[in-house]
């Protein structure tokens, strides 16, 4: 089902994109009033860019290596999209945001 | 003075995307709409059922007999007659008929059950869009020039913004609202709008570029086939075998058995069937079905000999890679695959394509600003007039275009013609009211008339055809209610635009001030 795995790529990338942006020194304070610890930055950093493999995996996996990468990279614009209106207008929801569109990736991930 | 390549990058960025910049904003917004081409056209024909029942072999044997039938008496010597056979989105013929090919063709449309006129509106729907889109409603071959040249250099403003912006991944997700100057505000919009999208931004204007690659590039094929580009399209498996015409007139066998026997070959929907030289002994009739669910836009083919109705060739999708790859490029920019989730998200796409290059136009005045006092040249005012005209203006113009089809009157002669005029006159007309107002405000009320505009189709439409939201919900007429959100949604943007619009261009904003004095300076302006 197209729409569901739409739905679970679109949330994956949006969780996988929000962590590359908490790991930006401007965003991560602009969202919790200070800079990330070192530490939290990398972990941040590879959570984002293992969440964007893991949709690559996702989107190829179910919709084959014609459709896959095409839903993937729109999946990915259409995250960015969400993070950088969030970044720019509510940028203390982006955590909350992300910890929600986890879960919600999860069951979409499940209902295949 | 421009000595490193980020600067000349930054040259050449600047001055390319200017240049090609309304042009390009107007093939994003059109292109985006046609995304929705069929959508549209339903839309714009509110005389059509809620559900349209898909066509049976014999309804579509019957409605070829009748195309035929009419291209016999309309046109004869012909070269070629296309005929759009009804589906289960728009249920009458269509026929398009060329004399020769460098003219315009002839066209009509049918009610398959009658042979008579189709009893809807006459109207070009989304076609008009699809149309505008590539040949910007110019004689084809000049507009497809124009439109491949802008393409061309939108490319190249694609390649040379990646490398001028150094900080692509840096600011990847900076959107400073309220920055000191107003032109870093717009930089991050542009920026943002261009990069978030940018594997798209970069497939449909190269792509775009591709599916017209052999009318800008056409050498190579005609060398390599002694000007025969025909036999090219028919050796690399794209169209069926071409036949050379016998030079005698002959008559063409009934179409009816031809269509019902291609029917029982493919299983795809039949979209088209094409007499090649239909006066001539050695005529060609060819069944094009849709394309098989897949990344690569081909159409399974039939072709029969026309004089005696025998099968010549079952062109079924099996190209060779070259055809593939460029078949493919054709199926990506078309996005016929993407079902309705999937065609959401290219929507958007699209309009942050739109949106980079808008805000790249009004960055280009935002950054050449004159000091407060002095009057702004000539040029920046000829290009404050240009981006008014099409960023506002053309949004206006399609609303418009969308009133008018509901507005004119239905008997009206030559009313699919008449809309369009419509779409141009408030087109010409907002331009020259960017002319005409002061800076300070013209923005704002450009939008805001946007947005009146996007407000009043679903009124309009309402009021005029009856089928309002509350009577879509009960009648289960989902494209009526989507189209309503969709204007809403676009009203809705567009006041939101409006009302953040106070003071764009406004001189002082430029500077770093601590409090930005917005309301002085639209007094200043006034």
């Amino acid at each position: 089902m197209t729409p569901i795995v739409l739905l679970a790529n679109l949330a994956l990338s949006f969780a996988a994109l929000a962590a590359l942006c908490l790991s930006m020194n401007r965003h991560h304070a602009a969202a919790f009033t200070a800079k990330p610890s070192r530490r939290t930055m990398l972990g941040l950093r590879a959570a984002g860019w293992a969440g964007i493999a893991l949709c690559f995996a996702v989107a190829v996996m179910a919709e084959g290596w014609n459709f896959g990468p095409v839903q993937w990279l729109g999946s990915l614009s259409g995250g960015a999209l969400l993070v950088v209106a969030l970044a720019s207008y509510r940028p203390s929801w982006i955590r909350p945001a992300a910890l929600l569109a986890l879960p919600l990736a999860l069951v979409a991930a499940f209902t295949l | 003075m421009r000595n490193g390549l980020r600067q000349s990058m930054a040259w050449l960025h600047s001055w390319a995307g200017l240049v090609a910049g309304w042009v390009l904003f107007c093939i994003f917004m059109t292109g985006t709409a046609t995304y929705y081409r069929a959508d549209v056209s339903r839309w714009m024909r509110p005389e059509l059922p809620v559900v349209q029942q898909v066509p049976t072999p014999d309804d579509l044997a019957r409605a070829a007999e009748t195309a035929v039938a009419h291209l016999k008496g309309a046109a004869p010597n012909a070269i070629a007659w296309y005929v759009t056979l009804p589906s289960a989105a728009d249920p009458a013929v269509a026929l398009m008929w060329f004399t020769d090919f460098a003219l315009p063709p002839g066209t009509a449309r049918l009610d398959p059950a009658t042979g008579g006129p189709p009893a809807v509106r006459e109207t070009f729907g989304g076609d008009f869009f699809y149309r505008f889109h590539f040949e910007l409603n110019l004689p084809s071959t000049i507009g497809r020039w124009i439109a491949g040249i802008c393409a061309m250099i939108g490319l190249v403003t694609l390649l040379s913004g990646i490398i001028t912006h150094r900080r692509i991944f840096a600011d990847f997700f900076t959107f400073r609202r309220h920055a000191k100057s107003a032109q870093r505000s717009w930089l991050d919009a542009h920026n943002v709008a261009g990069v978030v999208a940018i594997p798209f931004h970069l497939m449909i204007t190269y792509t775009g570029i591709a599916t017209l690659a052999l009318m800008y590039m056409p050498w190579g094929v005609l060398t390599a086939y002694k000007g025969d580009a025909m036999r090219f399209y028919g050796e690399t498996g794209q169209i069926t075998a071409p036949l050379a015409p016998a030079g005698k007139p002959g008559t063409l066998a009934p179409v009816g058995p031809m269509v019902r026997q291609a029917l029982e070959r493919v299983s795809e929907p039949l979209e088209m069937v094409i007499v090649e030289m239909p006066g001539d002994a050695k005529s060609k009739v060819v069944a094009v079905f849709e394309e098989p669910h897949g990344l690569s836009h081909q159409h399974p083919q039939v072709a029969f000999a026309g004089a005696t109705g025998t099968l010549l060739q079952v062109l079924n999708p099996n190209l060779k890679p070259a055809s593939k790859t460029f078949t493919t490029m054709v199926g990506l920019h078309e996005a016929h695959f993407a079902g309705p989730a999937l065609r959401v998200l290219f929507f958007l796409c699209g309009l942050t394509g739109a949106a980079m290059v808008g805000t790249g136009l009004v960055l280009w005045s935002v950054a050449r600003l004159p000091t407060p006092g002095a009057a702004p040249f000539f040029g920046l005012r000829l290009v404050r007039v240009l981006n008014l005209g099409t960023v506002a203006g053309l949004p206006a113009a399609v609303a418009a275009y969308f009133l008018a089809n509901r507005l004119l009157p239905v008997g009206l002669g030559a009313r699919a013609d008449w809309e369009v005029g419509v779409f141009f006159a408030v087109w010409i007309l907002a331009a020259v009211y960017a002319a005409l107002r002061p800076q300070a405000s013209v923005w704002r009320e450009m939008l805001a008339a946007c947005a009146a505009l996007f407000l009043a189709v679903p009124v309009v439409n309402g009021l005029a055809t009856g089928r309002h939201p509350l009577a879509s919900v009960a009648a289960g007429d989902a494209l009526y209610l989507w189209f309503d959100a969709a204007m809403l949604a676009l009203a809705g943007l567009f006041a939101i635009a409006a009302y953040k619009a106070h003071g764009v261009e406004a001189p002082g904003r430029r500077r770093p001030q601590a409090v930005a004095p917005l309301r002085r300076n639209a007094l200043e302006q006034a």
